[in-house]
């Protein structure tokens, strides 16, 4: 093993797995990736090595997933490939062996919320999360994790599965709501009473490029990161908000993406979303390995790239610096929030949602408890009902207890779950517990 | 009947065999002579044809393995070598760290072969007028994504022919290789330029004698086994190095049945060369050759260099014995300084080299302050060498097998290379083949013929050649590199893989003919076939094809006589 070695890249392109052939998550999605890192010959280059991704295995999936039926049933063998090389890159930085690593892999993850149904948004399994869980797992607990997400679209299922966990900070800048899939990641939403605060939402307005990106990174996230002190920083790096993308309006460039990769230096970078694949993601992967090498990325220049973005460098929206501002505040003052102004004064936090699943067709309606606990980030229980659209309604039940548990939430957990076995027309119910056996041997 | 003439040039000798289809006729010996490589080519060549009768009025075939090649690049004899690039957008070319002088011309090739900037002509050639000022003797010219559009190289042969003539000939990095790397293809192409002088001399000194000796066809031994006619190595000498390690999995596939997933180990005096078989076919090189530091496109056969081999030098802490990885002389008993594997094999009396008393005596030195009898301290050292080729073997297929893989099913597969027997040559191997399969626990063979094996091995070879397909029915366009073929896709709807197979087939034949090879068109298989459906905004636009065709290489078995056999187990 080189020295030298800077970066792994955990490169699987899955050139045999489509969700359909005319699908934007098809075969040949990372082809000109591949075609432009084997001509630039970074393979060849000491500073980086390419590593086989390794096989997830249910057990990892479900330690992120409440899948239903079950994990077996919802998932293809190139989730388990896309979710086992994302661990592959979080163990070669653990373990020293690489200083950072890259999963440059397919299919994607961060609209998989922890219940899933099927796929929505063309994701099935969030990798990042089964990374996070098995590296929480291997340290008993004792381990923080910061995901920033810079996908063009809202990260709502990687929000949803952290949505009451203080210790994993999840920043997602996107494109505005109002105007793109999935239409949450306003800046109101800021996490569950057991973490509020941790769940940060920056939407970008349609247009926004380089200068925009770079002053969140600068302005929000950096001094966030400092501030929270994580273990592990991963960008889950979606590359749809690059100008040439089909699916957004975003004016990011290949030179914008790499400065990002540079200010931000996370351990590990995972491909989201990006569908200009001929335009864009060459250029960008290429950019960002440079950047996490440490090597000269200013000569990555788009052929399309127009002059107009060029004349356009370091003119800053207004609605971005203020929104910045809000946010900074919002998280230096998140430990005196009343939260009781936010979720009430009750014991238990209700939430209902109805959640659509785009790329299956499917509707699901969830209704949600939380015990607002002092002790700890507190149990919840969840029922979901899946209507597909041909199909007969699917209704589960299930309770969480979370990290670090407090002995009275995962007493009253168990009760819960005790009360589940007996309850009627429940077609499946599930114990989520990331410390007990369940979730690990079963 | 017909002759063949098998010729290996190693560093310390030349060996030549002659073969009577596949009987080992005569085997013969000489000093290399390293200052004039043709002259103990030539000698060894006549003292095998003593062996051909009079009667015989054909030409006679000869093949040539040569390290002619190998040491102009090792040794950095090649001409001082200017190269053109075309580099465009990307990981800038100074950070490329290649140790070449690099004359950057601006233009863009994109990857699907696209043209996004034309060739600057002014300043390419205030270029070739620098580069001929400055003296450089050859010229290479590589472009960004050359082999999917040949274009820009082509125009920068064209002005070198039209206005610098006496640059001429240049290396136009496609015709050598149609995989993408362009630092590697920079690299070929550099070496390529520099050795074609050296090449061309080594050639015309062996056309002189042709005529002499009644040869017909001469073959050039290749990096991945296969053969080059020697006229045409003149313009791709580059494909000949690293012919030595070839050569002996060459004769491996000559002299033995049923290879298998065999790990094979050419022991030498200073290493050992270590390659691998899998279902009976020789690794190749994931990318190409690696020499002297220099990474390449060339296609070559899988092989790893261990600093480990018969005079390696050896040490002992009082705990440990360690060996190699550097030479410092040959064995004591031979009247070397220090103790070698060698002298401990001459110690035990399995080898009859030298005064064994000599090493007995050095091992008895060795050992003395450790109170360490010198039979057990051989023994130590056997161990030790045993060990450290074991090492060695594993971890090359610990890291084989972690190679990586893009699609679903081959990481499903999780297809494992694992040796299921050891196949060893050279001179120490009949010695420690047997330690080191024991170590392994598997079974061993020793080859036969040690001595003339890579001789064997280049009169076993075959001619081959290979070429690269491109087609991109969205653009209506495809491209065979190595043969300067462009094409337009007449109706590209109706074109699919059949008509793609039947294309690169027909060009493959083409280029082997242009090339000299003999083969059968039965002989010609697609080796990589890569096919894509382009989709734009939810309609398909077109696919992309990639093939890579050859000549099959393929090898003579020569027949092993029963005197000859080699030590077998089992």
């Amino acid at each position: 093993m080189s020295s030298k070695t800077t970066v792994g890249l955990v490169f699987f392109p899955a050139f045999d797995w489509a969700i359909s052939p005319d699908h934007p998550e098809r075969e040949e999605r990372l082809l000109y990736t591949r075609d432009q890192i084997l001509e630039e010959g970074l393979f060849d280059l000491p500073e980086i090595e390419e590593y086989r991704p390794q096989i997830a295995s249910l057990q990892d999936i479900e330690r992120a997933h409440i899948c239903v039926p079950s994990a077996q049933e919802v998932i293809t063998e190139s989730h388990l490939i896309a979710a086992g090389g994302t661990m592959t890159a979080g163990e070669l930085v653990l373990s020293g062996k690489t200083k950072r690593a890259f999963a440059l892999l397919r299919p994607p993850g961060h609209h998989a919320m922890r219940v899933v149904h099927g796929s929505r948004g063309f994701c099935t399994i969030n990798i990042e999360a089964v990374l996070i869980e098995y590296l929480r797992k291997l340290h008993g607990g004792k381990f923080r994790c910061a995901i920033v997400d810079t996908d063009a679209h809202h990260a709502d299922g990687t929000q949803d599965i952290y949505y009451n966990d203080p210790d994993i900070l999840h920043i997602s800048i996107h494109q505005d709501g109002r105007t793109l899939y999935p239409g949450t990641g306003a800046m109101d939403e800021l996490g569950g009473p057991g973490a509020y605060g941790t769940l940060i939402n920056l939407p970008l307005p349609p247009g926004s490029g380089d200068a925009e990106l770079l002053y969140a990174t600068e302005q929000l996230v950096l001094p966030l990161l400092q501030d929270f002190k994580p273990d592990l920083i991963i960008n889950a790096a979606g590359q749809d908000n690059h100008f040439t993308d089909p699916l957004t309006n975003m004016n990011i460039t290949a030179q914008g993406y790499a400065r990002m990769t540079e200010l931000l230096s996370p351990d590990v970078v995972v491909l989201e979303g990006g569908y200009s694949i001929e335009g864009a993601l060459p250029y960008v992967n290429v950019g960002i390995i440079l950047a996490l090498a440490g090597l000269d990325y200013t000569g990555v220049i788009e052929p399309e790239l127009p002059q107009k973005l060029i004349d356009n460098q370091g003119r800053l929206r207004e609605e971005v610096v203020s929104n910045v501002g809000y946010l900074q505040e919002v998280w230096s003052r998140r430990k005196e929030k009343d939260l009781d102004l936010v979720f009430g004064d009750k014991e238990y936090v209700q939430r209902k949602r109805r959640i659509y699943y785009d790329t299956d067709n499917i509707s699901e309606h969830q209704s949600e408890e939380i015990k607002r606990c002092p002790s700890c980030s507190g149990c919840r229980r969840v029922y979901s009902i899946a209507e597909r659209h041909y199909g007969r309604l699917v209704k589960i039940g299930a309770v969480l207890i979370p990290w670090h548990a407090c002995r009275n939430c995962r007493h009253e957990a168990e009760e819960a779950y005790q009360q589940l076995t007996t309850e009627e027309g429940l077609d499946h119910i599930y114990l989520h517990d990331p410390e007990g056996k369940q979730g690990d041997e079963g | 009947m017909s002759y063949l003439v098998g010729i290996d040039v190693g560093g310390t000798n030349t060996n030549a065999v002659l073969l009577k289809n596949d009987v080992v006729l005569a085997t013969a010996k000489a000093a290399t002579d390293h200052k004039h490589l043709h002259l103990g080519t030539m000698q060894a060549i006549a003292s095998v044809l003593k062996f051909v009768p009079d009667s015989v009025d054909k030409p006679i075939e000869l093949h040539l393995s040569t390290t002619l090649a190998t040491n102009a690049v090792v040794e950095g004899k090649g001409a001082p070598t200017a190269a053109v690039i075309i580099p465009g957008p990307g990981l800038r070319w100074e950070e490329l760290g290649l140790a070449f002088k690099l004359f950057p011309v601006k233009g863009y090739i994109d990857h699907r072969g696209r043209e996004q900037a034309p060739l600057d002509h002014n300043q390419l050639e205030e270029v070739l007028a620098e580069i001929k000022q400055s003296g450089f003797e050859a010229v290479a010219v590589i472009g960004k994504f050359s082999p999917r559009n040949l274009q820009h190289e082509l125009e920068v042969e064209e002005l070198v022919t039209r206005k610098f003539p006496e640059l001429l000939p240049v290396t136009l990095g496609h015709r050598l290789s149609g995989r993408l790397n362009f630092p590697r293809r920079i690299t070929t192409a550099v070496l390529n330029a520099s050795i074609a002088k050296i090449q061309a001399k080594f050639v015309s000194m062996v056309q002189e004698v042709k005529d002499r000796y009644n040869l017909g066809r001469i073959y050039l031994l290749k990096a991945d086994g296969g053969g080059i006619d020697m006229k045409v190595s003149i313009t791709r000498p580059i494909e000949t190095i690293l012919s030595g390690p070839a050569a002996s999995l060459m004769a491996t596939m000559a002299l033995v049945e049923e290879i298998g997933d065999a790990v094979v180990l050419d022991i030498g005096g200073t290493t050992t060369e270590i390659s691998l078989f899998y279902r009976g076919e020789p690794l190749t090189e994931r990318d190409g050759a690696e020499i002297a530091g220099f990474a390449t496109l060339v296609p070559a056969l899988f092989s790893r260099s261990l600093g480990l081999g018969g005079d390696s030098a050896v040490n002992y802490d009082g705990h440990k014995v360690s060996i190699g990885p550097w030479r410092e002389g040959p064995p004591v008993a031979l009247g070397g300084p220090r103790v070698t594997p060698t002298d401990a094999v001459v110690a035990l009396g399995a080898a009859n080299i030298g005064d064994q008393e000599r090493a007995i005596q050095a091992l008895k030195e060795m050992g003395a302050c450790y109170e360490i009898d010198p039979i057990i301290m051989a023994k130590k050292i056997v161990t030790a060498f045993s060990l450290k080729a074991a090492e060695a073997i594993n971890e090359i297929y610990i890291s084989l097998n972690s190679r990586p893989v893009y699609t679903v099913s081959q990481v499903m597969a999780g297809e494992n290379l694992k040796p299921d027997r050891l196949i060893g040559m050279g001179g120490p191997a009949a010695y420690f083949i047997p330690k080191i399969a024991e170590q392994m626990g598997l079974p061993f063979t020793v080859l036969p013929y040690h001595e003339a094996a890579n001789a064997i091995g280049a009169a076993a070879s075959r001619p081959t050649v290979a070429t690269t397909l491109r087609a991109d029915t969205a653009l209506g366009k495809l491209v065979v590199p190595e043969l300067d073929y462009v094409a337009n896709i007449p109706r590209p709807l109706l074109f699919n893989l059949e008509a793609a197979r039947r294309e690169a087939i027909a060009k493959t034949i083409t280029y082997a003919e242009q090339m000299g090879t003999l083969f059968e068109p039965s002989e010609i298989e697609v080796t990589e076939e890569e096919v894509f459906n382009m989709v734009r905004g939810f309609h398909m636009v077109g696919k992309n094809y990639t093939l890579t065709t050859q000549v099959k290489p393929q090898v003579r078995r020569i027949k092993k006589h029963r005197d000859e056999m080699g030590e077998d187990s089992e």
